[in-house]
């Protein structure tokens, strides 16, 4: 797996009078099971770069191509199918679905990909078990504290087996403690699946887990630099 | 996404504002008990008295030979012989089929003269389906099928000032250009309710009424009443098709095209109440499914975001709003059916001036209420199109969302 940016720009209101310039000629490469942070100030253009790497958004200018195909060139629906099959997603705020349990919101997407039901079941249960969530498979959202909801929600993102996951600011909402948690997790799934991570961050610890971190300024790669990720045992609160 | 998980979602997204969703599916509720009320008191009314009516009157249809509608020409007459019974027999759904002999002449009792209306009935088959007999205010009814007596309405008999037992000369044209003149006992004063034709009508028993226009054995009209007022389309059908084109099949709307109006203009009054209280609660449904809509904005782009397709999302809030309209429609025949029942086996009894009014009009001053399928089905229909016109507005919301904008709260 490997996503390739060249030349990826998105410039906001760009008939008006005050163009917004969020994301400016990018060119970025990310491998298969890199585990990769893109830091920086707010409104630095991060979230727009993941946007368009996860075909959520669609550039003005550029080509994102991932595993040889370019999305920028998908319509809406075959962008719908692509996100389905091979890419998974993390918010700042979990943005699971409020009235279905933890078991019923990791199977959701797999529901989409139209897999049985025990095979969406067997792959649920194994994915909460490996986030610490195996008791409380049949506790809705409202039922979880924060934390458990992230972990719900990294669930929700391996299930479909993606290509990447990309997670926006997946730890602001959180306290230290549930952070490490987190990471450790995604660390694990990161190795035991295969499964390439592209955070967007500025939280300093998720930085300092990261082997890649891709600093952001103004809509361009300001640095990008391999980084000396620390252990879980290593870190400190 | 299977069906049944599709289903589960769209159900439990209801209820994440519980009391939101009552007062929706209780608005609809109580717009669908009250308009069902409405309507079954008046399809009920209808019903009972078209059937009373027509009875009386008209019949659910005539028959009658094609020129007498025209200028009703005692020359244009239909046989009531075996042979044409047995063709009546054929049409299907007929339970009762009467022959009457429509005519006019001039009335005369002491000085005074009148044009009449001239009905000659057979008496023992007039009285079982029409009740006549009960109408008879003074005197007696018919005895025979041939005697020279006369039963006169109300008001005719006050303008001549006739009592019971009294003679009266009637005098006309018979059947091709004879002279019709006969001379008759009154034998009873009846009351019709319709004041108009009370103040001219005038039955003899059909012999008497055929002998006088020297038609022989014909008659006007034959009058034909099947099981239900819903069943006269099929009738009518069937009446065409078995006796031909020289026999014009004409229905009570076409021989009374009064009632018929009256009916009509009472329907669609009530059918503009049915559309306003609707029209309020439509806004409503609207307002709801509005809400749930935009409040959940970033919910539906996070959903497109993990690969849920448009069509799919937009199924489920078309099922949500479903479920809502369901519940209301549930919660109102659940509020509606024991009250139509009760007042289908106890009909509400008018009294004073309105029971007066409508007895005035040929009506039991009763209102009977219906429990027609039709009548439940038709506001159900109503309600599910409520639902697909409230429906378009997330439908195109979803279609038009751009999943950046979304993820950020904006629709």
């Amino acid at each position: 797996m490997s996503i390739q940016i060249e030349n990826l720009t998105k410039i906001y209101n760009p008939d008006t009078d005050f163009p917004v310039t969020a994301v400016n000629h990018v060119d970025l490469q990310v491998e298969q099971d890199e585990f990769v942070a893109v830091m920086g100030p707010s409104g630095s253009g991060k979230t727009t770069l993941l946007n368009m790497m996860g075909g959520i958004d669609r550039p003005c200018e550029g080509t994102v191509i991932i595993d040889g195909t370019d999305i920028t060139q998908l319509t809406d629906k075959e962008l719908i199918g692509f996100r389905r099959d091979s890419i998974g997603f993390i918010f700042q705020d979990f943005s699971l679905l409020p009235v279905l349990t933890a078991l019923e919101n990791v199977e959701f997407v797999m529901q989409l990909q139209g897999k049985s039901r025990t095979e969406c079941e067997a792959r649920a249960v194994e994915l909460l078990n490996d986030v610490g969530l195996g008791d409380r498979l049949s506790n809705v959202p409202g039922k979880l504290s924060g934390g458990q909801q992230q972990r719900v929600a990294v669930a929700r993102a391996l299930a479909p087996k993606p290509k990447f996951v990309l997670a926006d600011e997946p730890t602001a909402n959180l306290d230290a403690q549930t952070t490490y948690g987190l990471l450790d997790i995604m660390q694990q799934l990161n190795e035991k699946e295969g499964t390439t991570f592209i955070f967007s961050t500025h939280d300093p610890r998720v930085i300092e887990r990261a082997r890649r971190v891709i600093v952001f300024e103004d809509g361009k790669v300001a640095e990008d630099r391999v980084a000396r990720a620390q252990k879980p045992e290593d870190r400190t609160l | 996404m299977t069906p049944e998980f599709t289903v589960r979602l769209a159900w439990r997204n209801i209820w994440r504002q519980k009391r939101r969703t009552l007062i929706t599916a209780g608005a609809i509720a109580v717009a669908l008990l009250l308009s069902l009320v409405m309507r079954s008191m008046q399809e009920g009314s209808y019903s009972h008295n078209l059937d009373n009516a027509t009875r009386f009157y008209s019949g659910y249809l005539q028959l009658q030979d094609s020129g007498f509608a025209e200028n009703q020409s005692i020359d244009k007459l239909l046989p009531a012989d075996q042979a044409f019974v047995e063709r009546i027999r054929s049409i299907r759904g007929v339970t009762i089929a009467v022959p009457r002999l429509e005519s006019f002449a001039l009335g005369a009792a002491g000085d005074r003269s009148k044009g009449v209306m001239v009905m000659g009935v057979a008496p023992q088959a007039e009285d079982a389906y029409s009740g006549l007999a009960e109408r008879v205010l003074k005197g007696r009814y018919f005895t025979s099928e041939d005697e020279k007596a006369v039963l006169v309405g109300g008001k005719l008999a006050e303008y001549f000032s006739l009592r019971v037992g009294d003679e009266f000369v009637l005098y006309g044209q018979g059947y091709h250009g004879t002279t019709a003149a006969g001379l008759y006992r009154v034998a009873g004063i009846i009351h019709f309710p319709n004041q108009q034709i009370d103040a001219r009508i005038v039955y003899l028993p059909l012999k008497t009424a055929q002998a006088l226009y020297q038609t022989g054995n014909q008659v006007s009209a034959w009058v034909l009443h099947g099981n239900a007022v819903k069943e006269i389309p099929a009738l009518e059908k069937s009446a065409r098709k078995q006796m031909g084109k020289d026999v014009n099949v004409r229905d009570w709307a076409d021989i009374s095209p009064e009632l018929a109006q009256q009916i009509g203009l009472d329907r669609a009054s009530g059918m503009f109440m049915i559309l306003v209280l609707y029209g309020v609660v439509g806004f409503g449904l609207f307002a709801t499914i509005a809400m749930m809509t935009l409040e959940r904005r970033r919910e539906f782009a996070v959903m497109l975001a993990t690969g849920m397709g448009r069509a799919k999302l937009q199924v489920l809030v078309v099922l949500e709003s479903l479920f809502i309209a369901l519940t209301g429609v549930i919660m109102g025949l659940v509020l509606a059916f024991p009250i139509l029942l009760w007042f289908y086996y106890h009909p509400i009894q008018l009294t004073g001036n309105l029971a007066e009014t409508f007895e005035e009009m040929g009506f039991e001053a009763i209102m009977p209420f219906s429990l027609a399928p039709e009548l439940f089905a038709g506001q159900i229909l109503i309600v599910l199109t409520l639902l697909v016109i409230c429906s378009l507005y997330p439908v195109a919301r979803i279609f038009k969302l751009e999943v950046a904008a979304g993820l950020k709260g904006n629709l």
